[in-house]
């Protein structure tokens, strides 16, 4: 599992993906870790086949018991069927998700780890002084799916929206933007559902300050082609499948 | 512990609540060929004076049988959640020992002890409760098959009665045979349960 710091402040965000002894069917992920002073936020800690190799990483920056919150964008398995081993190995954290995948999430397994339901218009997460911005993405893809954005750091973790498929050991970062464009195209127009609620999460975007567009599966953006993205995505006619 | 060996006791687990769904539709048919046997002795009067107490006792193994299935069926229900437990608790010890493979010279590794010992605990507590939910629903097993056994009993006495039932005795046989009939396929669905837990309850 490869890791990389995406900020380093007062407080760190940490990138781990490209696990080079992934299963080879099963899709690559990105996870995001927020380390504050005493507390570690997982962001779509990823599949039962990624555990051990993820909280293994985890432990080079946090002690298990500093792994205080998981949040799960929305309810897809390669965001959070490791549910159930994170209940075992963290009897006291809290996972926040959608409330209205609360029934199906719990599924994994969430007998120790406290379910705190996230009302549809978001809210807020607060980790040792620092507040991240748990901002509504409905329909991109999942029907109750959420981003987190950190202003301080400038980092939206966007969940699917940004992703694509890549070949394994693809580098950290987008460093051609048009080179990229043709691994985003289908993943967006056969995932994400509804041109509506695509210009909606564009315009909320729009209204934020980011540097780093950090998505769950394949490159992230960083300066001008968070811009980029975002513009080409705007023209992109997505829900192509009906 | 191996996949097959937590497969082997979802399918077990599985198939006892099969199979004893099967026990309780027999059971239910003892009490209906009971209703119905108490009706031709009735019918009958003095001819067959001595099967009209068979009859209540036919019903009363019928009741008995189906209390005892009930009272297992339950007890299944909590040993299949205990299935999924010891699976998950299994499960997770085995990831823990990975990642503490994976986690060596890592800044925290000393941190997953503590994690690790408590679900191996968990596993060990998970695994003695299951061994010993299995031998209880074992035990209970044994019992459903003493009415049974006390059926095939009757059956046969229900025929000798029968045979002095004068024109009733072939509806009375008829009924001795449905007696004998289900308190058969009761012995050996019960019995398939049994062997299937035995089965798992070997597995180390």
């Amino acid at each position: 599992m490869k890791m990389t710091n995406i900020y380093e402040g007062s407080y760190q965000w940490i990138m781990f993906g490209r696990d080079e002894n992934k299963p080879d069917k099963i899709i690559d992920t990105n996870q995001y870790m927020v380390r504050t002073a005493n507390r570690c936020l997982l962001i779509d800690p990823g599949g039962v086949e990624l555990f051990a190799p993820m909280l293994a990483a985890v432990l080079h920056y946090a002690p298990v018991e500093q792994i205080t919150d998981i949040f799960a964008s929305h309810q897809d398995p390669d965001i959070i069927s490791s549910l159930g081993l994170w209940d075992q190995a963290l009897p006291d954290a809290k996972l926040h998700a959608s409330e209205l995948w609360e029934g199906f999430i719990r599924h994994f397994g969430c007998e120790s780890i406290e379910y705190v339901p996230i009302a549809d218009n978001g809210g807020t997460i607060n980790m040792d002084g620092v507040e991240l911005q748990v901002i509504p993405a409905h329909y991109m893809h999942s029907s109750a799916n959420f981003n987190i954005y950190d202003s301080q750091a400038k980092i939206l973790m966007s969940g699917d929206v940004g992703a694509a498929l890549e070949a394994p050991g693809a580098a950290m970062f987008v460093d051609n933007f048009d080179a990229h464009v043709e691994k985003m195209r289908f993943f967006h127009q056969r995932w994400m559902p509804s041109n509506q609620a695509k210009r909606v999460w564009i315009d909320r975007v729009r209204e934020l300050d980011v540097n780093i567009l950090a998505p769950q599966h394949g490159r992230m953006f960083k300066g001008d082609d968070v811009k980029r993205f975002l513009d080409w995505f705007e023209a992109l006619p997505v829900g192509i499948a009906v | 512990m191996k996949v097959g060996q937590t497969k082997s006791q979802f399918v077990a687990v599985a198939s006892i609540a099969a199979e004893l769904s099967a026990v309780m539709d027999v059971a239910k048919e003892i009490s209906l060929a009971a209703a119905n046997a108490k009706a031709i002795a009735f019918r009958a009067g003095e001819k067959a004076k001595g099967f009209q107490p068979i009859t209540d006792f036919i019903n009363e193994l019928a009741k008995e049988t189906i209390e005892l299935v009930e009272a297992i069926n339950e007890h299944a229900l909590s040993l299949y959640q205990l299935t999924v437990d010891e699976h998950r608790m299994t499960d997770a010890y085995n990831k823990f020992e990975a990642v503490s493979a994976l986690a060596k010279d890592t800044a925290y590794e000393d941190s997953l002890k503590q994690p690790m010992l408590k679900a191996h605990h968990n596993m060990t507590e998970c695994k003695r409760d299951f061994k010993s939910n299995v031998a209880q629903l074992l035990e209970q097993l044994a019992e459903v098959m003493h009415p049974a056994r006390a059926a095939r009993v009757i059956a046969a006495n229900s025929r000798i009665e029968a045979s002095q039932a004068g024109e009733y005795l072939q509806s009375l046989q008829a009924v001795a045979e449905s007696v004998d009939n289900a308190a058969q396929v009761i012995h050996d669905n019960v019995q398939r349960c049994r062997s299937a837990l035995s089965v798992v309850n070997l597995t180390e």
